[in-house]
């Protein structure tokens, strides 16, 4: 009887920190993140021609990066490691600011890396991402 | 080493097979040796062509495969050479092809091998090469010039690249005992190039260099690099090349033409900073002392610059500096520019000086003029501590006037005085920190700021909290600025916990209400529907199908509104709570009026969409 109750107990704690978890709102705005959202929207112009050369793609992580440079002429190289950068670091902030909007800073990880399932699935067909063995083609 | 071969001579053709399984001591000397030797034995022979191939030849530093040696035996032999290379690292093979017309002489004789081509899957190479000499009295001495004929260059990541160049490249360098003195001149005609973070667009760059080499040392003096538009560089040092330590340099830009430069040199490396999106111009000219790979000195000067950044965030014009640094020595800086602009506020002329001591600022003064007064800063002391600037001063504001400044951050013109004296302001890990009051003589009242913290202020998430009191702000003044319809009395606002993020309230706890005192306190129908109208449409209406709407203006003995933000909610209340909602106004004498909130939760959307459409439509003229 023990056994049961302590399974019991053991199941409703990992339930209740699997809820908690689930309770992240993604979709929550503060002006912090509606300014990242429109800087993220506003670069989403300039580099969608790369995700579809292939010249950038998704990570892991949540990022992207610069996968195959020799694709983009090399006049607009250095925009797109510039745009890479700012892309990043708008991210990097993104994933922060939802976390602090949730009350959860702890829980930047975890958004991150469901936003970083979240690109890849929202991703067109022929972009490029990250998995555990290395660049796939969507 | 270890060779086998078989010579095959008839009248007219020679055939040399060849094994090379390891040449492993100076084999390119004695492989050329070798050819020689094999041209010597056979020019007795009336042979027309000699070819030699090998299927791969081994050294320390490159391997190649499938050796093709073809000499044309006529009155100017031609060596063609066909074979592919790679240097050991590598994994993948390049085809080296060339048609050399070989001299006699070997030593003095000239070199001319054209239709050269070096190519692999990223890189094609197409040139030619003069050897106009390879020893003077035994001693090796080679003049010798290569001229690329659009020549394109990539590595496998993209990150270095380059295209369509066309050049000339020429080298002479002669043994002199253990040491070569050599010399060598760049002429970048065309082509564009990419080397990561640098891209250069165009050709017109000359590059010359010379100096000695000697036991893993390359020494170079009067080395130049002029760039096209930009400016001339001047160098000298000393290079050890097993590992590309910079053992010293001395690197003198005497007038670098800013306009062009800031593209080509400086935007790259300011990526990361402030200053990654301006416009730029004037003159700069720089010297850096580099000593084991690091910067010993710098002296930096500019000359009328204008730096204005392209999001409108900052912008100095008339800029002229001297800034010299030293490792070893503390320096004095000087600054100074004629006027400039800080997120919409204007500043006057500045000039600074201060104590660079290795890497700490500090200056006992600054004085930065903002229209009619000013920002006074001292005992500013800044430094880098791992990799981040950390600084701290004391802030003072000289009176500005609000109607000046309110006009120049295109708020409501406002009249009074800003003024502040802050103890201790810190700036550490991208956030601003203060320690003292702000205050601003607004509204012939009185406002304090404190607990100002600002982060990220010139990014895209800038963030500000603070605590703001206000006393006695004259609500005369303030609604003839915001065209809220007349009120007359006296307000007193408490705003804590107030948090910016991109300059839009977040959360506060704000608590608006009459200041305590006698003074007229009268509100105008227009004010009184406003009020209603922030209450929802429904309310204005009540209003004016009364019978208030016959009178101009009304006593009230107490206004008050309370709002807590969280989460894009207000949440309201008034000077009282009644069984509905809350009074936001109560009225006193005759005629007498009650304004009521019956909202307890407002969007904060909606309660600036409702507070918009009331000044805003108060502000136009309304034609009866």
């Amino acid at each position: 009887m023990k056994k049961i109750l302590f399974g019991l107990l053991l199941v409703s704690g990992l339930l209740a920190s699997q809820l908690g978890m689930a309770a992240a709102d993604l979709e929550i705005n503060t002006p912090a993140i509606s300014a990242l959202q429109n800087s993220m929207q506003n670069r989403h112009g300039q580099l969608a021609s790369f995700y579809t050369s292939g010249a950038i793609g998704l990570t892991k992580d949540g990022l992207i990066a610069v996968k195959d440079a020799s694709a983009v002429p090399l006049k607009d190289r250095q925009s797109l490691n510039a745009l890479v950068a700012a892309e990043n670091a708008d991210r990097n902030k993104l994933y922060k600011e939802i976390a602090a909007a949730n009350a959860h800073p702890e829980w930047e990880a975890e958004i991150r890396s469901t936003f970083a399932q979240r690109w890849v699935q929202k991703a067109q067909s022929g972009w490029y991402y990250q998995d555990a063995s290395g660049w796939v083609k969507r | 080493m270890s060779l086998s071969y078989a010579i095959v001579v008839t009248d007219t053709y020679l055939q040399v097979f060849i094994h090379l399984k390891a040449i492993l001591m100076q084999p390119l000397a004695k492989w050329i040796g070798f050819c020689w030797l094999m041209l010597a034995c056979i020019s007795a022979h009336a042979v027309s062509q000699v070819s030699i191939s090998a299927d791969r030849i081994e050294h320390p530093q490159f391997d190649a495969q499938q050796v093709k040696l073809a000499l044309t035996l006529n009155k100017s032999p031609i060596l063609q050479i066909k074979t592919q290379v790679k240097a050991k690292a590598d994994k993948d093979w390049a085809q080296l092809n060339v048609n050399c017309q070989v001299s006699t002489k070997i030593q003095t004789g000239r070199w001319d091998c054209t239709q050269g081509q070096f190519k692999t899957s990223r890189i094609d190479i197409p040139f030619d090469l003069q050897i106009s000499r390879l020893y003077t009295q035994g001693v090796p001495d080679v003049i010798a010039g290569i001229h690329f004929k659009n020549a394109k260059y990539g590595d496998e990541a993209g990150l270095h690249a380059i295209e369509q160049f066309t050049g000339d490249l020429n080298i002479n360098a002669k043994q002199q005992g253990e040491a070569w003195l050599w010399q060598t001149t760049v002429d970048w005609q065309k082509g564009e190039v990419f080397w990561q973070p640098f891209y250069v667009a165009e050709g017109g760059h000359k590059f010359t260099a010379k100096g000695r080499y000697e036991n893993d040392l390359l020494s170079f003096d009067t080395t130049r690099l002029t760039m096209a538009k930009v400016g001339e560089l001047a160098l000298e040092g000393q290079l050890r090349t097993s590992d590309l330590k910079l053992i010293n340099l001395k690197a003198n830009l005497p007038s670098l033409n800013l306009a062009t430069a800031y593209p080509l040199l400086f935007k790259p490396l300011l990526e990361k900073t402030a200053f990654n999106n301006a416009e730029m111009e004037g003159k700069v000219s720089l010297k850096v002392d580099i000593q084991d790979s690091e910067v010993k000195t710098f002296d930096l000067l500019l000359n009328d610059v204008n730096v204005a950044d392209n999001n409108q965030k900052f912008a100095f014009y008339k800029l002229n500096a001297h800034i010299p640094w030293s490792y070893d020595t503390p320096q004095n800086v000087s600054l100074n520019y004629e006027s400039g602009e800080l997120l919409d506020m204007p500043l006057g002329n500045t000039a600074v000086k201060a104590e660079v001591n290795r890497y700490a600022v500090t200056t006992p003064n600054i004085r930065l003029p903002i229209l009619d007064g000013a920002l006074n800063l001292s005992d500013v002391s800044a430094a880098r501590v791992g990799g981040q600037w950390v600084w701290h001063l004391r802030a003072e504001i000289e009176p500005i006037s609000m109607a000046e400044l309110s006009t120049s951050l295109k708020l409501p013109r406002m009249e009074g005085l800003a003024s502040a004296a802050i103890p201790l302001v810190t700036y550490n890990n991208g956030k601003v920190t203060t320690d003292g009051n702000i205050q601003l003589k607004l509204f012939n009242g009185v406002t304090t700021i404190s607990q100002l913290t600002l982060q990220d202020p010139l990014g895209n998430t800038p963030k500000l909290n603070a605590d703001i009191i206000m006393r006695n702000l004259d609500l005369g003044d303030l609604t003839r600025t915001f065209s809220f319809g007349a009120i007359e009395g006296k307000l007193d606002a408490d705003i804590a916990n107030l948090q910016l993020q991109n300059w839009k309230p977040v959360n506060f706890d704000a608590a608006i209400k009459s200041s305590p005192g006698k003074y007229p306190k009268k509100i105008s129908q227009r004010a009184v529907e406003n009020i209603s109208a922030l209450g929802g449409a429904g309310a204005a209406a009540a209003v004016q199908r009364s019978v208030l709407r016959f009178f101009e203006e009304f006593n009230y003995e107490k206004i008050g509104l309370n709002c807590k933000l969280r989460n894009d909610i207000c949440y309201m209340s008034g000077v009282e709570s009644t069984a509905q909602g809350y009074v936001i106004v109560k009225g006193r004498g005759i005629p007498a009026i009650t304004v009521m909130g019956y909202n307890q939760t407002v969007g904060w959307a909606d309660l600036i969409g409702r507070l918009k459409r009331v000044t805003d439509s108060n502000s136009k003229p309304i034609i009866k």
